[in-house]
């Protein structure tokens, strides 16, 4: 397994004193796979980051890239990543030509054109000072970094927050021609749902540290459904959803034209026989997005039931 | 060049790969995409709709081991010449699961017979229009 895998954590746990950041957490990325790992602020994203990047020692557990430990390995192991941090970081004053010299001598395979391709592509001015640069411009700069060096591993950390569309369009239009032409593993955290949806081969998502769930963005999105219904007995019933049970619904609210839930273990026959208990009337179900789904299985729900 | 007529919604049920498959077998239909005829290299169309590189070559795959797209080798790949034709048995089981999944439709809207028979007629019309000189 891991001699495949590009990224791995193995029960990986990371505290901060008394509050656990990330809680035993296993997961693998495959190489030349894209993976999302999704969760709200605070979840522990950005602290399995660091650990993989060997910024950062693991309370527990372990982690690997390309089967090497990350806090051991790191400067070997940093030729072979690219990485796009969250907050745009680079010495004040220095333009993207110049930041593209200095790392031209930390990379052995580094692609200068290439880098300055993307920069004219992305419309990113070569002589401005990085500090003077749009938040777009700054992280299309940092992509551009992240790519010249050639990757086996791009880790982006929320790479598209606070990118207006445009820059946006071009970022993850990049990412999947990189994919294109050299297979480079992706591994990124992202609130952009709506971006990521396409490309990710799996998803993650991580909640109070733990991993909630990770799984084929394409099973996932088969397995989960809105299913909209109306009950024909309603006066008195606290128990609303029981008859979804073989669906399995994981929120369920009641509305004032019927009932709503998400199910995460839908398939047309159970839907069917579902469809035709008594008193069930008007039964629908619809796919969800990635942010539908991630809402329901990850949001804040006092009208969760179960 | 993504071919016109080639949308996928992420938001569909249908998986992406099944999308862009379906998608080239309509265009293929419909001639607008004509036997011998380039097809968009994977790169460009996986550019072109925002979708992961692998998912487009999933479609093709499908469509090349179906025989309706064929790669040349450094050329790229293309409209297969002559379109596939599927032993008996595998042409009379794909056509019976079609039906079933019409029929379907139409009853669950309550058309009848003959109004699914007309929307069946509508559906080829669309896919080719008959050629000049030729009946019907």
């Amino acid at each position: 397994m891991s001699a495949t895998a590009a990224a791995r954590t193995e029960r990986l746990t990371v505290r901060y004193g008394l509050t656990t950041a990330v809680d035993a957490v296993s997961l693998d990325v495959p190489k030349g796979s894209v993976f999302a790992l999704l969760g709200r602020n605070g979840a522990g994203k950005s602290s399995l980051l660091r650990c993989l990047l060997g910024w950062q020692k693991a309370t527990g557990g372990r982690c690997e890239l390309f089967g090497e430990d990350p806090w051991n390995r790191r400067a070997r192991l940093m030729e072979r990543v690219g990485v796009v941090p969250e907050e745009p970081d680079a010495p004040r004053e220095m333009t993207p030509r110049q930041l593209g010299a200095f790392c031209a001598r930390l990379y052995p395979s580094w692609d200068a054109k290439g880098y300055e391709a993307r920069l004219s592509r992305f419309g990113v001015p070569q002589a401005t000072p990085f500090v003077r640069l749009s938040k777009g411009q700054k992280g299309l700069t940092q992509l551009s970094l992240a790519l010249a060096s050639s990757p086996d591993l791009l880790l982006l950390d929320d790479p598209t927050l606070g990118l207006d569309p445009v820059a946006r369009h071009a970022f993850f239009d990049e990412i999947v021609a990189e994919l294109a032409d050299r297979g480079t593993t992706v591994f990124l955290t992202t609130h952009d749902l709506a971006g990521v949806e396409r490309i990710a081969d799996r998803v993650g998502i991580l909640k109070d540290g733990r991993l909630l769930l990770l799984e084929e963005t394409e099973a996932l999105k088969s397995r989960f459904r809105t299913v909209r219904y109306r009950s024909e007995v309603t006066e008195g019933r606290t128990d609303f959803g029981t008859e979804l049970d073989e669906l399995e619904p994981v929120r369920v609210k009641v509305r004032g034209w019927g009932i709503e839930a998400v199910v995460s273990a839908f398939s047309d026959e159970r839907f069917e026989r579902f469809a035709a208990k008594d008193g069930i009337v008007d039964a629908e179900a619809a796919p969800l997005s990635l942010e539908e789904l991630f809402l329901a299985v990850a949001g804040e729900g006092k009208d969760t039931i179960r | 060049m993504t071919p016109r007529g080639l949308h996928v919604d992420p938001r569909d049920a249908v998986p992406i790969w099944k999308q862009i498959e379906e998608g080239m077998r309509r265009l293929v239909a419909s001639g607008a995409l004509a036997p011998g005829a380039a097809v968009p290299s994977v790169r460009d169309l996986a550019r072109d709709l925002q979708v992961n590189p692998a998912t487009v070559v999933r479609a093709y795959q499908r469509l090349v081991e179906a025989g309706l797209f064929a790669v040349r080798r450094g050329e790229g790949t293309f409209v297969a010449e002559a379109p596939p034709s599927l032993p008996k048995p595998e042409r009379t089981r794909a056509l019976a699961e079609g039906a079933l999944r019409f029929a379907s439709t139409a009853v669950t809207v309550g058309a009848s017979r003959d109004e699914a028979a007309r929307a069946l007629e509508g559906a080829f019309a669309r896919l080719a229009p008959p050629k000049e000189g030729e009946k019907k």
